[in-house]
């Protein structure tokens, strides 16, 4: 088999995966709704595009001027929306690592492969008619050529920089701090002096595209090149790590957690919940994630001005304590999918782990509201503020979430480094959308209606009743569950491994 | 513990999975399921632990439990599962967790004590070899035999009336199988529970099973009794073992 079979070969085995994926075969709202969005998107796009073609132009000789000249917030953008959609290739090759494909080949192979995907061209839908109305009547046909294909080429260079950071952020987390600080730097420069110092520099660099200048083509395939390089051998390491297993499979101690013991049955639960978060990447790392978010804006609301308009601080505060339940309980039951025909064989245990889940969950609550408690003695927030949506998240939001519980059908992997994404169903992204503006809106209106100190008491209220009705709901969905026992479990075996 | 299968189907598609019309294995008899691949072993075994529905028919549980006569469907109610002890596959096993963690675990949410626990794990000593207890390893790091053991001895730790066990042969050593044959034997003398198992080796299973069913295609084409061995002239003859 030629090489150029083997790629084609890859290609097909690769789009048959996608299709052919357990629940997207089955879900063909989901197929619809992507596509959906898809042209949503795009239309958006092009609105933008020909709104700014001819509006953009300012004190600028050509609207594309000004576009070129913060050419990079486009790039932003561009790196930052990859982590919702983009894989490593690392994460596809180790599929076909053990067969006998030669590594190095199936490495560039999806690294040029991620390079001419579709998902580059997508700025093409804004850049087209802007370039159709800015650059053509300028300069012409010939240059909106060169100009589209420098962008197209600039968003190449900024796939390999994304898939670099992937792959070191799959090592550590926090080395997804370079590419916030390069950008920070970068729209620093740009915004703090009074002179932008990089704006010419960057309008002759795009220019250089569109008069068809050898240099910066030279400058960009230069970037791409070393890009390409510096991938590869990162990415090859860390296959060589994930298929080798070098990690030491003793534990150094194992932690008992005896603290629960007293808790009986209900204590193994936790300690179940604990060990899921603490032993397994994929979990921990959300987890982390999470937490790292409500110190992050915790700080943010601290330090800064930026959130202290009503609405903001309000959903800064909700969404501190929405973030570890919508991070973990939207796949609530997908982690279990791994051993839920154990779970099934003894009794009752689903509503145990239920209980379980809630009683963490709720416990979980004490990180954001102790990061709060700053914010409540400067002022920034009410203590029933505080108070108020720690038990709305408790009574009313998490008996939202868990009804994903009944539905959730699809096991995720637990502790695999280079998982495939999760593309989340559409009443995961339903609970998580209401989750997160429906309490905001009930507290506006709630405090608009009664005043900034009883406004608070109905989410009080709300949330201590379905805190003490917890069984009660909770019975409620596990019966539901058991009655979609076989629905699920065919879900989760079918999509076990897949 | 009675295990009653009456009319039991179910299909893949066009495939029929298992096709019983009536079958009963009665209490404290050592059943053996063998069949070639795709026979429909495994999928029985689900549809007596109600893993899977069942297209029709029904698996009923009858015998005396606490000191009560049951007789139950087990898509009906759960509470077949307080006397029924499974492994099937990995499926079963809580992979982060150590061995220890999962014995524990098991016997915990169960209503074991500590002390209870310990002495059900004592019997198991010589069975785990010492590479599955006292380890500081998580079962998804363990070797796929080891696997197998930590499932086999959780099914087995709450003395089940009913023991359920799909390939307890597969992945282990020679002196292992041999000393889960005895176990398992020794096992059902004392406790008098139903046990089925399935196997694709028909040495170990002519060995311990006194009942033998053979099945193919989804149905139970042959119910041997094999109580000096006697089964295993057929068995051959069957899979063509020269």
């Amino acid at each position: 088999m030629t090489k150029y079979q083997l790629y084609r070969l890859l290609k097909r085995t690769e789009s048959l995966k996608d299709e052919r994926h357990p629940m997207f075969e089955r879900n063909k709202f989901m197929k619809f709704l992507a596509w959906f969005m898809i042209a949503y998107y795009a239309a958006i796009m092009i609105f933008l595009g020909v709104m700014l073609g001819m509006g953009l132009k300012g004190n600028y000789s050509a609207a594309y001027h000004r576009l070129d000249g913060g050419f990079f917030y486009l790039l932003i953008i561009d790196f930052w929306a990859r982590f919702a959609m983009q894989e490593t290739p690392a994460q596809k090759v180790r599929e076909y690592a053990l067969l006998p494909i030669r590594r190095s080949f199936l490495m560039k192979t999806y690294l040029v492969r991620a390079m001419m995907s579709w998902g580059n061209t997508f700025w093409a839908f804004f850049l087209v008619p802007f370039g159709l109305v800015s650059v053509v009547p300028v300069m012409g046909w010939w240059a909106l050529v060169g100009w589209l294909l420098g962008y197209w080429l600039l968003f190449v260079a900024n796939s390999l920089g994304y898939l670099f950071t992937r792959a070191l952020c799959m090592r550590h987390m926090l080395w997804f701090l370079a590419p916030l600080a390069l950008h920070a730097a970068l729209v620093c420069v740009c915004v703090v002096p009074d002179h932008n110092v990089l704006r010419v520099p960057f309008v002759l660099f795009m220019q250089g595209f569109a008069t068809w200048n050898p240099l910066s083509f030279i400058t960009v395939f230069a970037v791409i090149a070393f890009g390409f390089l510096a991938n590869y051998r990162l990415q090859m390491g860390m296959l060589h790590d994930e298929v080798g297993k070098k990690e030491d499979v003793n534990m150094k101690s194992v932690t008992q957690f005896t603290l629960l013991d007293r808790y009986g049955m209900m204590g193994e639960y936790l300690k179940l919940e604990l060990k899921l978060r603490m032993r397994n990447k994929q979990v921990r790392t959300q987890f982390f994630v999470g937490l790292g978010l409500i110190v992050f804006f915790s700080l943010m609301s601290y330090f800064t001005e930026a959130y202290d308009a009503g609405f903001m601080k309000s959903f800064i505060c909700l969404y501190n304590y929405m973030v570890l339940g919508m991070m973990t309980l939207t796949t609530i039951m997908c982690y279990e999918g791994n051993y839920f025909d154990g779970l099934m064989s003894r009794r009752d245990s689903i509503y145990d782990l239920l209980r379980a889940k809630f009683y963490f969950n709720s416990m979980l609550l004490i990180f954001p509201f102790v990061f709060l408690m700053p914010l409540m003695f400067i002022g920034k927030i009410s203590v029933w503020m505080n108070l108020g949506y720690m038990l709305f998240t408790i009574g009313v939001l998490y008996p939202c979430m868990f009804q994903l519980a009944v539905y959730n059908k699809n096991t995720l992997p637990l502790n695999v480094k280079l998982a495939n994404s999760n593309s989340g169903t559409m009443m995961q992204s339903i609970i998580s959308i209401v989750a997160l503006f429906l309490p905001v809106a009930i507290e506006r209106l709630s405090v608009l209606l009664l005043g900034p100190v009883w406004g608070y008491i109905p989410l009080i209220m709300l949330g201590l009743i379905g805190l003490a009705t917890h069984r009660v709901w909770l019975r409620n969905i596990y019966h539901r569950l058991m009655l979609r026992r076989y629905e699920n479990m065919e879900g989760f075996r079918a999509s076990r491994n897949s | 513990m009675d295990i009653r299968i009456e009319n039991l189907r179910k299909t893949f598609g066009e495939k029929v999975a298992v096709d019983v019309e009536q079958y009963e294995v009665k209490s404290g008899e050592l059943l053996g399921l063998v069949g070639n691949n795709g026979a429909g072993k495994s999928t029985l075994f689900r549809l007596i632990l109600d893993l899977i529905k069942a297209d029709t028919g029904s698996v009923h549980m009858t015998g005396v439990y606490d000191g009560q006569s049951t007789d139950i469907d087990v898509s009906q109610t759960e509470a077949w599962k307080d006397w029924t002890g499974a492994f099937i596959d990995e499926s079963f096993l809580i992979d982060y967790l150590t061995p220890d963690e999962y014995f524990h675990f098991v016997a915990r949410i169960s209503g074991l004590n500590e002390e209870q626990l310990q002495e059900e794990l004592k019997k198991y000593e010589h069975f785990m070899a010492g590479e599955v207890s006292g380890q500081k390893k998580l079962i998804r790091n363990l070797s796929a035999g080891n696997k197998q053991k930590t499932g086999i001895v959780a099914a087995m730790l709450l003395r089940p009336q009913v023991l359920i066990l799909d390939e307890p042969f597969n992945f282990l050593d020679p002196s292992s199988q041999s000393v889960i044959k005895h176990l398992l034997t020794k096992y059902n003398q004392e406790t008098g529970a139903t046990i089925l198992i399935s196997s694709h080796n028909l040495n170990h299973t002519v060995d311990i099973c006194p009942r033998i069913a053979l099945l193919e295609n989804g149905h139970i084409i042959r119910d041997i009794a094999n109580h000096n061995g006697e089964a295993q002239q057929e068995l051959e003859t069957y899979f063509d073992v020269q």
